[in-house]
């Protein structure tokens, strides 16, 4: 076989995939960015290359404040999701025996298996003012008030960590198990204490899993519609939420197309930051 | 001390269910409001929901869009991962990074790009493009977890089913395949998985025919009662059951 | 595992479907608010016409302007759109003339014909189906109701973080608009200064801004006493358990929504579309539509009562009506650039 049909054919494998990919991402994208630069006059869509949209982001008091929401809230949810991830992954792999660890990991991620709308909903309920977290507190007589809960920044956070939580136990996990114990009995061996085992050598080894995880917890958590809307309470809005505005009440996609390239821009500087560590190749 | 980690495996564990045994308890509430106190139990809420049309219609829809826009990612990722894997190719790396970046997008972003293109062509959204949708997102899956699994053994196997006079196509189908079956598995459930699941492109994508979270989400607009609870008790019991008998087999096979 | 979801799921749902699709020999598409997708209101019409009725939910007109815009001609059949909003879409050439002598308008409460809004040149291009107030609704157990009679005790610093807003814009514009002693009819772009200081100063209480069933939880589960809005709409589904949750027409007035239906000028089932307008207006039909399951209204046609129970006109506070209907303005009614300025001054006061 000479390099030339060799090459033909290899092209025919990924070929499908690249047209796809094109055609349905590549593409819809850059009309997207097109789109970003027409404008609404009116009700009716003028094409052009205006930065209109673009200033508005900046002129406007509440879409720069819906970047900034959804920054704050995105940065939070990454941190304690990691934060409450990296001891919980820890305790299934090391302190767990090993034929339960499966189960184990098992029941931590079974609720990600409920929908996902309804998880959300299943936090307002459990948050409510007379729900089960205030009624709990009342009756043990840890609180004399009911606490507000529901409806508030701290609201979408919690639904966001719990979701997040689930899925980065599990990459951290397996980060933890593929670890080779020589490692830290290496350090040990070298008078290295504990705490210098695991910033020095572990927590580096294991740096990779954690940001590939982190960086997906940020992509996912900054897009996400659904839990700000329902848990929130509207007493903020995130981008998604402003962009979802734009669409159903007045049609405005130029300037839901803005808003998403702000949105995209953003991930991609947390791409760079974070690039060095990132395999997202190898999942 | 050593009582310690147990201690927050528990506290963990209480935050992970408190939300599931709130939503699963109080879909057995009998009367309208789903928070304390308890009272019931009631089959009521689930006898509603399995009387619903509209419900049951949405849960056949996002099982046709998952397995559809699965298989067909899945089918597309095999066969991007095996080009690249077996043959030397230019710009590689550049392909895997276009099969990949949309696993760095928000799917509202996709969604959206994907609304405005077909509104552009005039072509009116429906389950299949919300199946479309669905599938842009799950290649880069489909493709990273296949791409993953291609090793040298499967290589070298290969190779020797080549020297006996099999063509291309009968390695792929009688070699590749069998051997990468576990990774096409886990790629197929795993899309399955987040296209059960996804909203915000079946919500965009879709307008009479909708899939299950988007008729949960108007489900929840139109009225606050116990029977979201119930609809989203059972989804969680039906998906708990598929996991597990997905996790046997799984396992059964790794036994063997 | 695929079989194994087949097997046990799909059957059964296969066995309970097709026969559906099956009998289903026409379509109809309806641009709707929520209440018309209840089946006990809907399935009696698919049964005697053998169609399929297919419905889309919006929310605000400038939505469903937005939709109708996207789709092609021909796409819908039915649309239920504001009364107040009808002279927009008949100038945008979206609604067919309708037949009056067919059309049971002489039944309809007097003052929700609104013909200065539905017809034109003595043509109806749609025909009022439901109405109702965007108002107070309170939990009597918890609050004063003599404080609820007056706007600015509702959201005075009395009731701070008790309040729960309805997230739609212009109803709480109007109410915002009566507070300061404004015509919701004659709303200009001068009159939002003081349209923000209100709205700002509401904001600064409340608790949370939220849609219909965001605003009947925090009402039920205790997070709010009071929705800004509210109205029958919010508290009727929930009077059978909690009877306390109630609601009021404050001194200044309230909003007054209707909402008219009509056939879409480039519908291809013209005969059928006006069939189904024939039978929401229909006595029947009208009491089913008032007492939907996402939100309760009055009937525009007044012969319905005739199908309502009277537990549920006193839910609907039926008898009360005409001293209603005085008190009540209707929703204001911008036009394009105004209705931008609106949404704007929204995000803004949600963004506070």
């Amino acid at each position: 076989m000479s390099l030339g049909t060799e090459t033909r054919a290899g092209w025919g494998f990924v070929a499908p995939a690249l047209l796809w990919t094109t055609a349905f991402f590549v593409a819809p994208f850059l009309v997207m960015a097109a789109m970003s630069l027409a404008t609404l006059e009116g009700r009716s869509l003028v094409w052009g290359l205006h930065l209109d949209n673009y200033a508005r982001l900046f002129s406007q008091g509440y879409l720069l404040r819906a970047v900034a929401v959804s920054l704050e809230i995105t940065v939070t949810v990454t941190l304690v999701s990691v934060l409450l991830a990296y001891p919980l992954a820890w305790i299934i792999a090391f302190h767990v025996p090993k034929r339960w660890q499966r189960l184990a990991l098992l029941l931590t991620i079974l609720p990600f298996w409920t929908s996902y709308v309804v998880r959300s909903y299943a936090w307002l309920l459990v948050l409510a003012r007379e729900g089960v977290v205030n009624d709990t507190l009342l009756a043990l007589g840890l609180i004399a008030e009911p606490l507000t809960l529901a409806n508030t920044r701290f609201a979408t956070v919690t639904g966001f960590v719990h979701f997040f939580v689930m899925l980065l136990t599990l990459t951290i996990y397996a980060n933890l198990v593929q670890l080779s114990p020589n490692y830290a009995r290496a350090a040990r061996d070298l008078g290295a204490s504990g705490l210098q085992t695991f910033r020095h050598v572990i927590l580096p080894l294991t740096l990779p899993g954690i940001v590939t995880g982190a960086f997906l917890t940020f992509v996912l958590c900054i897009g996400d519609y659904i839990t700000p809307q329902i848990l929130g309470g509207n007493n903020e809005l995130t981008v998604p939420q402003v962009i979802m505005v734009q669409l159903g009440r007045r049609a405005d996609f130029p300037l839901a197309s803005a808003l998403s390239l702000m949105l995209m821009g953003i991930v991609t500087l947390a791409y760079l930051a974070c690039a060095r560590w990132l395999r997202l190749d190898r999942l | 001390m050593r009582a310690l980690p147990w201690l927050a495996l528990a506290l963990a564990f209480a935050f992970i269910y408190l939300p599931v045994g709130t939503l699963v308890l109080f879909s057995f509430q009998d009367g309208r409001v789903p928070v304390p106190p308890f009272t019931g139990p009631t089959l009521d809420w689930y006898a509603a929901v399995l009387a619903d049309d509209d419900l049951m219609e949405a849960l056949l829809n996002s099982l046709v869009v998952a397995v559809g826009s699965s298989a067909l990612a899945c089918a597309l990722g095999f066969l991007a991962a095996y080009g690249l894997a077996r043959h030397a190719l230019p710009a590689s790396g550049l392909m895997r990074g276009l099969l990949i970046a949309p696993m760095t997008v928000s799917y509202l972003i996709v969604g959206l790009g994907l609304l405005i293109v077909l509104n552009r062509l005039g072509v009116g959204v429906s389950l299949w493009t919300a199946g479309l949708g669905h599938a842009v997102i799950n290649l880069p899956l489909c493709f990273a977890i296949v791409f993953a699994s291609m090793g040298a053994q499967q290589h070298n196997a290969e190779r020797a089913a080549r020297d006996l006079g099999a063509d291309e196509v009968r390695v792929i189908v009688l070699v590749t395949v069998p051997m990468l079956a576990p990774a096409l598995l886990a790629a197929f459930f795993l899309s399955m998985t987040l296209s059960w699941d996804e909203f915000i492109i079946a919500f965009l994508l879709t307008r009479f025919d909708v899939t299950l979270p988007v008729e949960i989400w108007s489900l929840l607009r139109s009225g606050l009662s116990p029977k979201t609870n119930a609809v989203g008790s059972l989804v969680f019991l039906v998906s708990v059951a598929v996991v597990l008998a997905a996790e046997l087999i799984v396992f059964g096979r790794r036994r063997r | 595992m695929t079989p194994l979801r087949n097997g046990l799921l799909a059957a059964p749902l296969l066995a309970a479907w097709l026969p559906a699709m099956a009998q289903a020999d026409g379509e109809l598409n309806a641009l709707v608010w929520c209440d018309h997708t209840d089946p006990a209101l809907i399935e009696p019409f698919e049964a005697a016409h053998g169609v399929d009725v297919n419905l889309r939910e919006y929310e605000g007109t400038g939505a469903a302007l937005a939709i109708l815009e996207q789709s092609r001609p021909g796409d819908w059949d039915v649309l239920v759109i504001d009364s107040i909003d009808v002279p927009r879409a008949v100038d945008a050439g979206l609604m067919a003339p309708l037949p009056a002598e067919d059309l049971p308008i002489a039944d309809l409460f007097p003052e929700v014909v609104m013909a200065d809004s539905t017809t034109r040149d003595g043509v109806p291009y749609a025909v009022t189906e439901k109405f109702g107030y965007n108002t107070i609704s309170y939990n009597a157990a918890k609050v004063e109701p003599a404080d609820m009679q007056d706007l600015t005790k509702v959201w005075s610093d009395t009731y701070k973080d008790r309040i729960a807003i309805y997230d739609y814009y212009l109803p709480v514009i109007g109410l915002a608009a009566m507070a300061n002693g404004l015509e919701t009819a004659g709303l200009s772009a001068d009159d939002l200064p003081a349209l923000r200081d209100t709205l700002f100063a509401m904001k600064a209480r409340a608790r949370s801004v939220g849609e219909v069933v965001a605003s009947q939880t925090a009402l039920a589960t205790g997070e709010v006493d009071i929705v800004v809005g509210g109205g029958e709409w919010l508290t009727a589904v929930l009077a059978g358990d909690q009877p306390e949750l109630t609601w009021t027409i404050p001194d200044q007035g309230a909003v007054r929504w209707a909402q008219s239906i009509g056939v879409l000028a480039d519908s291809e089932r013209q005969d059928k579309a006006l069939a189904f307008v024939q039978y929401i207006l229909s006595p029947e039909a009208q009491a089913k539509l008032a007492t939907s399951a996402c939100f309760w209204g009055m009937p525009a046609n007044a012969k319905a009562g005739a199908h309502l129970t009277d537990d549920q006109k006193a839910i609907l506070r039926w008898d009360e009506q005409a001293a209603y209907l005085a008190r009540s303005q209707l929703y204001p009614a911008p036009d394009d650039a105004l209705d931008f300025a609106f949404q704007d001054l929204w995000l803004e006061m949600l963004q506070q």
